[in-house]
């Protein structure tokens, strides 16, 4: 492996080769580059980083051309994979775990019909021009939120300040301020029950 | 056992290190599996024989962590992230995209001096401990307090953070018991028995 190839994995890669529509703060960290892999966003901006914000290894940054995120000052992200086509929206000191998917789109028509529509336009040889239009909802994530390892935030979900997700739990309904949510589909708990 | 330090068939050019040992006929993809880790103890790693650590196991381990994992195990991609012990015995099989973590928010320890502001945000806790010959189901997550007795089965998906008794199967979220699953042997003697 050649010096570039480790840096391109380790964080010591140049962000100034991101796409022009990507806003990086200050002393951010960008583990692996190829988490931008998926980034298709035309939007301005399409990602839009605060300082200090880390992003280890396991992230992704799957943005739809229509996607826009947003990610507050000194969050940590260990394991996002966002999926994108509208807006996310995360917090200041948000730490976000392992294995965590957080989308503000299902990505494919529920109806059957449309769905199949939705294939055959997602062929390998497809036309993706004709793909059923996407119905999405953003998600808001706010400050000081844990989410832990392996959780699932569903489209249209708001999480209030200070609030815990449990590991393994789906979110798919808003979450009040300071309250900690687990299981799935994901209830409001009295006692953290994993760990904290 | 395996002294040298770095994998015949390795494609990133970091070496293995120095406290971790590898036993005889055992597997590691790739020394890549040590990105987040800054183990100082004695062992930090150690692994039996004739066990296979497939792509995507890491050992995000902060300074005090240690991890001891047997003879004939297989790991398809687990990540282990832990400030303390973590114990796996021998036959043990965990499955796809697995965390075994002290916290529900473990986030990797990190060795980069720019960034050691970034706290190892897990809490001195108990030791995480799999008996023989378990199974760990795909996507599970066991946290600190988990102790998965012998034998048994954690289904697919699976939040674990008390004791599971031996050859019983766990599964669901929230978890709970969904039957048993005694050895052959055991239930040919209950049968003799009756």
């Amino acid at each position: 492996m050649d010096e570039r190839g480790l840096a391109e994995i380790t964080g010591g890669w140049d962000y100034h080769t991101l796409p022009k529509n990507v806003q990086v703060g200050e002393g951010c960290y960008l583990e692996r580059k190829n988490s931008m892999q998926r980034y298709r966003s035309v939007r301005q901006p399409g990602l839009k980083l605060g300082n200090r914000v880390k992003a280890f290894t396991w992230t992704e940054f799957n943005i739809e051309p229509s996607g826009s995120l947003e990610i507050g000052d000194d969050t940590i992200l260990a394991g996002a994979i966002f999926m994108c086509a509208e807006s996310i929206k995360v917090g200041k000191r948000v730490v976000v775990s392992y294995n965590v998917t957080i989308a503000d789109c299902d990505f494919h028509p529920l109806d059957s019909e449309s769905r199949k529509q939705d294939a055959i336009a997602n062929a390998p040889q497809g036309d993706r021009g004709r793909r059923p239009p996407l119905v999405s909802r953003p998600v808001v994530i706010e400050d000081g939120v844990w989410i832990g390892i392996g959780a699932i935030i569903l489209k249209g979900v708001h999480i209030g300040s200070g609030a815990q997700v449990s590991a393994g739990a789906v979110v798919t309904a808003d979450v009040p301020a300071g309250m900690m949510v687990a299981g799935n589909p994901a209830r409001i708990i009295d006692e953290p029950r994993n760990g904290s | 056992m395996n002294r040298s330090r770095t994998l015949a068939h390795d494609w990133f050019s970091r070496p293995l290190p120095s406290n971790v040992v590898l036993g005889e006929r055992s597997w590691l993809y790739s020394s890549f599996a040590f990105l987040h880790y800054r183990s100082v103890r004695p062992w930090g790693v150690r692994i039996g024989h004739d066990t296979g650590l497939y792509h995507g196991t890491f050992f995000n381990l902060g300074p005090d962590g240690e991890v001891d994992i047997g003879n004939y195990c297989a790991i398809v991609g687990a990540i282990i992230s832990s400030n303390s012990r973590v114990v796996i015995k021998d036959y043990t099989f965990v499955a796809h995209e697995v965390v075994i973590a002290d916290h529900f928010a473990s986030t990797p320890p990190i060795n980069i001096k720019a960034l050691n502001e970034v706290p190892v945000s897990t809490v001195p806790t108990k030791s995480i401990v799999i008996e023989e010959n378990a199974w760990i189901g795909a996507r599970s997550v066991l946290l600190a307090g988990a102790h998965i007795g012998e034998g048994a089965i954690i289904g697919a998906a699976t939040v674990v953070d008390f004791e599971v008794p031996p050859y019983s199967i766990v599964a669901g979220n929230p978890p709970r018991s969904v039957g048993k699953n005694t050895p052959q042997n055991q239930v040919r003697d209950l049968l003799k028995r009756s």
